[in-house]
């Protein structure tokens, strides 16, 4: 904290260090007074363990004076001593970029997880994992709406070409299953590349996630970042930066649009938390690290769109809780173009997507960008959606049957409307048996229209769970009929 | 944190004032149960009187009078819908305008249309609100019906029976409202006034208090002054009446019971839901609280790690 970095040619590639302490994820190492290695440079020494050396990588975080520098470790420390030999490589972490990405799984240092036996990559580009944001006159000026054919979405908050999304939501209301229904929706029918870093999440998912990949014929255009749950806090702080500079490479080497997923982003947030204390920062609100702001800004900055070519991302968002007023999901709105907020209440009663129609929005829900009619709609829908919901409480205390005749009709379209918001999607078919639908834009819009004006007052609510389009609702409707 | 507290003691203020009004009204409803109850038994012997002198003149004189006797084909009938002025009883209104539903449903599955006459707020909003013609509408007198009132909507009924079928005029009139039964027991009915049905002398009366059961052989034998048309003609309207008010006051009657455990309902519902906010925002405090003190202790010990180490 105290020293500036003592200036030394960043191409020493040599200078040997001797670890002086160990607390967790957090390493001191001492380096002679004239070979002081640069922030953010990685570091490495090897251990011995019972199972063999394992490598393990430090990047510098802190100069801490008289040659100290406090690194992060990327592996567990477990086997370290004082005194051990640790080499500066010069040079921050790399990973590998370019066409050798896809169809591996690599982990925050870029080494490839899924080689078969006797394999061997050659690397022959490796970028630097931390790297600046484009510059303002880079940047993409054109908004363009990205359908998905999930009503919910398309119609209440229509994602953004180019534009980054988050899928906010308290643990167990779906986000994970969400954002793979958008690799299905989106990365199945695009024909470029995908870049999927795996954040602090289970590790089952990232298992099935290239299973279902393979299965689909787009394993080959996708290239997996992994640093889940049980890694610790230095690779899940890296592994999103690691994910997006393959991303980037893609959009400014080869000029490509890229779809980048980040499943999740709080675990970026809670990683820093993990190690800040122990890096001596002193604690900030609800115990975050007091350089959260820029620590999300940093990572949040470099992912967007350059002219011509695309980063569209959706980064799944934790919200711990369920207080979107805690600092870590709190920080990250502000960036993201749209917000798709998920909420426990929908969620619980079984209404999947469980979407929240009055919270979640977009940049672009705009008539000038969505159109008119689009715009008319999706505000009628949520006018409907809060009348109801500031209804819900004369209802609680005195039942239903006292609304005036006005309310009951809101009510009664309110319901329908939630139901309609439902949808069968195709990542849920192993849990509902019933295979997923895609609505087109227009069907949507139609679809709520007739809802809001109540063209459809006399069919029952049941006929709008879980459906595609109207017509479906139609279909059910009459099935119920007979 | 702090603002989610802020909302629930906002919910827990309004929720409890809310139940102030509510236990108020549900007092007041019980204290008028009585009286309701109290003015539909005193209207029944009159009306029980009246039903018998009707009874006998209709079955003594085989007369065929307009009144009393079925016509060819009904084009058309009038239906009266007593319903309650204003809110706050619950399912009531709703209950009786279903009824009535069904029985409008009935008359035009009958190839009937249907004259509505309304009494009270509640039904008149509900059928305006839906587009549909009402006829007559009387307001203002649903928790205290009186004589006049009564007859008033009588005359309307009547003139509506007399008038010809190409102005609209009525050959059935039909009355939906809710029998008192007991405080917990009321239930929407319909029943018809016009043309007079063969009833049972008990069901006749409305109030809920059971007339004398005398059986028709019990009449003694009448001569009609000046003919049994003429008496006809004059009891008529007021038997008309009577029906009309006793159902009337059976209404308010039901309308105040339904009131009082509506209010009731209502009332609990509040205090379970100030203990669902109580418990919420104390929960929210408690977490404010043990963050405040987490982050102190944090930073005390964050400090006092830094003084250490210079």
């Amino acid at each position: 904290m105290t020293a500036t970095a003592t200036d030394t040619s960043p191409a020493q590639g040599t200078a040997l260090g001797r670890i002086s302490r160990v607390i967790g994820p957090v390493v001191d190492i001492e380096f002679p007074l004239d070979s002081v290695p640069a922030i953010y440079n990685s570091l490495s020494t090897s251990v011995e363990l019972s199972e063999g050396t394992r490598k393990l990588t430090f990047e510098t975080a802190l100069h801490l004076g008289n040659g100290i520098v406090r690194a992060v470790s990327l592996q567990p420390t477990d086997g370290l001593v004082r005194g051990q030999e640790v080499t500066d490589s010069g040079a921050p972490i790399t990973v590998p970029v370019g066409d050798i990405t896809k169809n591996h799984v690599w982990n925050t240092t870029g080494d490839c997880l899924n080689l078969e036996d006797g394999e061997q990559l050659e690397i022959s580009e490796r970028w630097p994992i931390h790297r600046t944001a484009p510059a303002f006159d880079e940047l993409e000026s054109k908004t363009e709406m990205l359908e998905v054919g999930i009503k919910s979405i398309d119609l209440l908050t229509p994602y953004v070409q180019g534009g980054k999304i988050g899928l906010f939501g308290g643990a167990g209301v779906g986000k994970t299953v969400l954002i793979q229904e958008m690799i299905y929706r989106i990365a199945h029918n695009h024909s470029g590349t995908s870049v999927f870093a795996g954040v602090g999440e289970r590790t089952r998912e990232g298992n099935d996630l290239i299973m279902e990949m393979d299965e689909a014929g787009v394993f080959k255009d996708t290239a997996l970042v992994f640093g889940q749950m049980d890694e610790p806090p230095g690779t899940r702080l890296r592994v999103a930066l690691s994910a997006l500079t393959m991303a980037e490479y893609f959009r400014d080497v080869q000029n490509q649009d890229v779809l980048l997923f980040i499943d999740n982003i709080f675990r970026f947030t809670q990683a820093g938390s993990e190690v800040s204390t122990l890096l001596g920062r002193m604690p900030s609100a609800v115990g975050y690290q007091p350089n959260l702001a820029d620590e999300m800004g940093l990572l949040q900055e470099r992912i967007t769109s350059t002219r011509g070519h695309s980063i569209t991302s959706m980064q799944a968002i934790y919200v711990p809780a369920d207080d979107y007023t805690d600092p870590a999901p709190a920080t990250t709105f502000a960036h993201l173009d749209a917000t798709t907020e998920l909420s426990r209440d929908i969620a619980s009663r079984g209404l999947y997507p469980a979407i929240d129609p009055l919270t979640s929005t977009s940049r672009i829900l705009d008539p000038l960008i969505v159109g008119e009619e689009h715009y008319r709609v999706a505000n009628e829908v949520k006018a409907i959606l809060q009348k109801n919901k500031e209804l819900q409480d004369i209802i609680a205390i005195l039942g239903v049957d006292e609304l005036g005749e006005e309310d009951k009709l809101v009510v009664h379209r309110a319901r329908r409307i939630e139901q309609f918001l439902s949808q069968n999607t195709y990542t849920a078919e192993k849990f509902t048996q019933v295979p997923g639908s895609t609505v087109p834009l227009a069907d949507t819009i139609e679809g709520f229209s007739k809802l809001c004006s109540g063209e459809v007052d006399h069919i029952p609510e049941q006929a709008f769970f879980n459906v595609g389009g109207l017509d479906d609702v139609m279909r059910n409707y009459e099935e119920m009929q007979k | 944190m702090g603002a989610q507290q802020r909302v629930f003691k906002q919910k827990i203020r309004s929720t409890s004032s809310l139940r102030k009004i509510f236990k108020a009204m549900e007092l007041i409803a019980a204290s008028r149960i009585q009286k309701a109850i109290a003015r539909s038994q005193a209207a029944s012997p009159y009306a029980n009187a009246l039903t018998r002198a009707v009874s006998a003149v209709a079955s003594e004189s085989n007369v065929d009078h307009v009144l009393t006797s079925e016509p060819e084909n009904v084009s058309r009938a009038a239906v009266l819908v007593v319903g309650p002025d204003r809110g706050f009883a619950g399912a009531y209104s709703a209950n009786l305008l279903r009824e009535a539903e069904e029985l409008i449903r009935l008359l035009h599955s009958e190839g009937k249309d249907v004259s509505l006459f309304t009494v009270g707020g509640k039904a008149e909003n509900y059928y305006t609100f839906r587009d549909r013609a009402i006829v007559q509408a009387w307001t203002g007198f649903s928790e205290t019906p009186t004589a006049e009132k009564a007859r008033e909507i009588g005359e309307a009924l009547l003139q509506s029976f007399n008038a010809e079928s190409a102005e609209n005029g009525v050959d059935e009139i039909y009355i939906v409202f809710t029998k008192f039964v007991s405080s917990v027991k009321h239930d929407p009915e319909y029943r018809r006034l016009l043309p007079l049905e063969v009833v049972d002398a008990d069901e006749v009366a409305t109030g809920g208090t059971s007339a004398p059961a005398n059986d028709a052989a019990a009449f003694p034998l009448y001569e009609f002054e000046p003919s049994a048309e003429a008496v006809l003609d004059s009891l008529l309207p007021r038997y008309i009446d009577s029906r009309v008010l006793s159902a009337l006051l059976s209404a308010s009657a039901s309308e105040q019971a339904s009131r009082q455990a509506a209010m009731k309902t209502a009332t609990d519902n509040a205090d379970d839901l100030i203990k669902t906010y109580t418990r919420l925002a104390n929960t929210a405090r408690q977490a404010e609280i043990t963050q405040e003190l987490t982050e102190i202790v944090g930073g005390a010990d964050a400090l006092a790690a830094s003084s250490a180490g210079d």
